[in-house]
């Protein structure tokens, strides 16, 4: 069979890859764009961020209603249609879908759908409905992202052992639902299910959930968590599971003793491994590392220099929008282009209730490397925004060069958090002091005065609390 | 670790050692102070950057030491060896090697950018130099390593205006070809052309002394005012008499406070408030991105003359001070300058100057502008003189001054103006400005 030719194929129609492969045509290259799954998106848009999203606004909302009570508004009981919810939360991600294929086709990037498997560094094979392809590229992206990690030993087979990916499908609202692994994930999903009404347990390994979050940030979120949830048990592990009739028989580690627990449903979540699996790589020179991702230099060129690797491939922090920089910075380099990954922030946020964000340096991360950093914080409990919006439950940090105030890096708990650390990214990648944000305007009242609070509590001038420091 | 000459301030490149205060095998707390140092125009003590024990002295009394060069070595000390220093506000001067791993890839500099120019941004954090994306990524593109831009922004953060002068100074030394390859050391000294090397032992005998680093500072400065300034004399002869009857009057005064009131008190007194009106004299150029920029500070240089030569102290916001502070002020800031106590940071920032020589003696003379600064004010000596008052001929003390000036950053009729309004306000200087409160 003749192989079709083009200058660049990107496997996988991810936030990275579909980033990719628009960029590169933007760019005046022919691109192909390998998607097995039949709507574009990837994990993101299908089975990640989006459907997540949409199913803790549902949550907020529930809350808020609740909450609302004593506020002199109260709504009843609420009636929830599952059906319902889970289609409004497909027509978001079809339309998502649809606008990805659309740009695709707008740009002339021709969409295979199959799954691929490189043959040599030159062609890709690709199994699509009407038989195999080949395609013959001069540079490849892989793009292809991760999935859910299942250990052997919680694979049932048994459908009420779910991962993240099943438990987005809503197939009911569980009872008692268990959620192994306190990570992000797992809070999240633990925070959809326990507003639909699911009693719900959160089992963490480690002695705290969100792992690796500055303790104070994550303080809001264990609080409100404990509220919400049925129980949070940290310093637990899970034995084993079995099938229990139409229930889950749990045996926990508490304390050194077994105990066991019988759950509806179970929510493992537990980290994400990469979709790396017979994609032919064997027949490339892309090279691994120890944990099974994909090996790349800045320029996010693997050992075979004509295949690029962007986004969870490469491991490290598994982010879409840190794919979506990745894609541009392989275009850029397989142009010619100086780029590289290199001193760039990549902000995180959780999506818990609040939410939770960090750019740059972490306390945790400064104390773990000894370096010598001031803290700014801003309690919201003396933001006006924060109690007209009846969320004091926040806080704002900086984390501050001495020498220079420069801003190494923002930290953010509360409400709507996720929106409000753009300002500190930008921030630390302007190189920006805390003079610099003290002095910006922020419009009254926002919860983004909450950063320019901060900054001018470093200099013991904050206006909306009393610092007894003189400057 | 190894303890580098960190980057002292602007345009001070290095120093001799004056002393050494630790000895190999001594216990040093972070901070202490390690040695000092003669810098161009002051003795200034290097603090350890950090705790530990010093291993080994690299350098010794009286040698002459330039930025980056090791000074000694002290172990236990912890990881981070940045090396800041007390007296400057230079941020991230340190001679720490952790940043070199976060370095960008960049082309190295050529071996004669290196000997200008020998900074190297060093973060305690380990983080790389502040630099927004854009710029980032024009460095990137044309190969520079921003690690040794320095920035002018806040918290040393490196702007367009820092990349373009850089480049515009490797430009410089690549014209000057191999002719200046002595390394730091001629950065020291840069006595431009040196002239063509005489034998004067052969008319009789000689004594050679070699130039202080203050006498360079010195002589660089002024070749460098003299080449590059199209500098206008601008002289004018201001009546003193009724001024200094004032200064009698209220000398006692002044004197039971501690305080002498002198010609160059009320000098500057009347200075703060001209600069103030003729913002453009209290300005400075900015070539690189063909600026002007006006400070909304006045800080005035005052000249002294000590044992080692030309000093200028600044005075800070002189508009904002009395006739008493500024006599208080003056007066120990001049017994500082003398006694060679005074720091780096007294040095810098100072928007104006005035030289004072008729406490010597003199008529007018045509001072040399103090680069970056615009103009500055010669005054000579006061002399009793016949002139015409009212029609009719009277003795008055008449002062000489000349205000030399920069062309480019000021017209002759600005100039007149302001040494107008300088001349008025010492002729009719206002008594209540004299008050004590």
């Amino acid at each position: 069979m003749e192989p079709i030719s083009t200058e660049i194929v990107v496997l996988g129609a991810g936030p990275g890859g579909y980033a990719a492969a628009f960029y590169a045509a933007d760019k005046g290259k022919k691109v192909m764009l390998v998607e097995q799954n039949p709507r574009l998106g990837g994990i993101c848009l299908n089975v990640g961020c989006i459907p997540s999203k949409a199913l803790l606004h549902a949550a907020e909302v529930l809350r808020e209603a609740k909450d609302s009570a004593h506020r002199g508004i109260e709504f009843g009981h609420p009636k929830i249609d599952l059906d319902k919810l889970r289609t409004w939360k497909e027509s978001i991600l079809d339309k998502l879908g649809q606008g990805v294929a659309g740009l695709a086709k707008q740009r002339g990037v021709q969409v295979v759908h199959g799954r691929g498997h490189f043959e040599d560094s030159q062609t890709l094979r690709v199994e699509t409905s009407d038989g195999q392809k080949f395609i013959r590229y001069e540079k490849a992206v892989i793009a292809v992202g991760s999935k859910p990690a299942m250990p052997n030993a919680f694979d049932l087979g048994n459908k009420r052992v779910m991962t993240s990916t099943e438990a987005l499908e809503l197939p009911d609202i569980p009872q008692d639902l268990l959620v192994v692994g306190g990570g992000y994930i797992g809070m999240e999903l633990g925070t959809v299910y326990a507003a639909l009404g699911s009693n719900v347990v959160v089992l963490e390994a480690l002695p705290s959930i969100l792992t690796g979050v500055d303790p104070d940030l994550v303080r809001p979120v264990a609080r409100a968590a404990q509220k919400a949830f049925k129980e949070i048990r940290v310093n637990t592990k899970v034995q084993k599971m079995a099938t229990a009739g139409k229930q889950i028989k749990v045996t926990l580690e508490i304390d050194k003793q077994p105990r066991e627990e019988l759950y509806d449903r179970v929510l493992v979540s537990v980290g994400r491994a990469p979709n790396l699996a017979d994609l032919g790589l064997e027949n490339t020179k892309v090279t691994k590392d120890d944990k099974g991702f994909i090996q790349c230099n800045d320029r996010q060129q693997t050992e075979d220099p004509n295949i690029y690797a962007i986004g969870d491939v490469n491991g490290g922090v598994l982010l879409a929008h840190r794919a979506a920089k990745e894609a541009r910075i392989a275009v850029e380099a397989m142009l010619g282009e100086a780029s590289t990954f290199d001193n760039v922030v990549i902000p995180a946020v959780v999506y818990t209730d609040p939410e939770v964000a960090w750019c740059g340096l972490t306390e945790t991360e400064a104390k773990a490397k000894n370096i010598e950093v001031k803290v700014a914080k801003f309690l919201w409990g003396a933001s006006g925004r924060a109690l007209t919006l009846d969320r004091t439950d926040g806080l704002t940090k900086l984390i501050i060069e001495p020498e220079t105030e420069r801003i190494l890096g923002v930290g953010i708990a509360g409400a709507h958090a996720g929106d409000l650390i753009s300002e500190g990214v930008l921030a630390v990648e302007m190189g920006a002091t805390a003079r610099d944000l003290a002095e910006t305007v922020h419009p009254h009242p926002t919860l983004s005065e909450t950063l320019m609070e901060a900054a001018e509590s470093f200099y013991g001038t904050a206006t909306h609390t009393f610092s007894r420091r003189t400057p | 670790m190894d303890v580098k000459l960190p980057q002292l301030a602007e345009g001070v490149e290095g120093g001799t050692v004056v002393s050494i205060l630790v000895a190999e095998g001594q216990e040093v707390k972070k901070d202490q102070a390690i040695m000092e140092l003669e810098t161009q125009k002051a003795v200034g003590s290097i603090p350890s950057p950090s705790a530990g024990v010093v291993t080994k002295i690299h350098v010794k009394q009286g040698m002459e030491v330039s930025v980056g060069q090791l000074l000694i070595s002290i172990e236990g000390g912890g990881p981070q060896s940045a090396a800041s220093v007390k007296p400057t506000q230079a941020p991230a001067s340190s001679a720490a090697p952790a940043a070199d791993a976060s370095a960008p890839r960049a082309a190295t500099p050529t071996a004669a950018a290196k000997s200008a120019e020998d900074y190297r941004y060093e973060s305690k954090s380990g983080a790389p130099p502040p630099a927004p994306p854009s710029i980032r990524k024009i460095a990137r593109e044309i190969g520079l390593d921003l690690t040794r831009v320095r920035g002018s922004e806040a918290g040393g953060r490196i702007n367009l205006a820092d990349v373009r002068a850089y480049i515009q100074r490797l430009q410089d030394i690549s014209g000057q070809g191999s002719s200046q390859s002595g390394g730091a050391q001629s950065t020291t000294a840069p006595m431009t052309t040196p002239g063509e090397s005489v034998d004067f032992s052969k008319w009789g005998p000689v004594r050679r002394e070699k130039l202080s680093p203050l006498r360079r500072t010195v002589s660089r400065r002024m070749v460098e005012s003299w080449t590059s300034i199209p500098k206008i004399n601008q002289f004018w002869e201001a009546d003193i008499t009724s001024l200094l009857a004032l200064r009698k009057k209220h000398a006692g005064a002044y004197e039971k406070k501690g305080a002498h009131l002198t010609l160059t008190s009320f000098l500057l007194f009347v200075l703060a408030r001209a600069l103030k009106k003729h913002p453009r004299a209290n300005s400075s150029l900015d070539e690189s991105s063909q600026e002007i920029i006006y400070k909304d500070y006045i800080h005035i240089g005052v000249a002294v003359d000590t044992e080692g030569g030309l000093i200028v102290p600044i005075l800070r916001n002189v508009d904002q001070k009395s006739l008493l502070q500024l006599s208080e002020e003056l007066h120990t800031l001049t017994e500082k300058t003398r006694q060679r106590k005074i720091s780096i940071e007294e040095l810098q920032g100072g928007t104006f100057t005035i030289s004072n020589q008729g406490s010597i003696g003199g008529s007018h003379f045509t001072p040399i502008i103090y680069a970056p600064q615009v103009a500055i004010l010669g005054v000579g000596q006061g002399q009793s003189k016949p002139v015409a008052v009212d029609g009719k001929i009277a003795i008055r003390t008449i002062l000489p001054v000349c205000l030399a000036y920069d062309h480019r950053a000021l017209d002759g009729a600005d100039a007149v103006r302001f040494l107008k309004d300088v001349v008025a306000g010492v002729e009719t200087f206002d008594e209540a400005g004299l008050k004590l409160k």
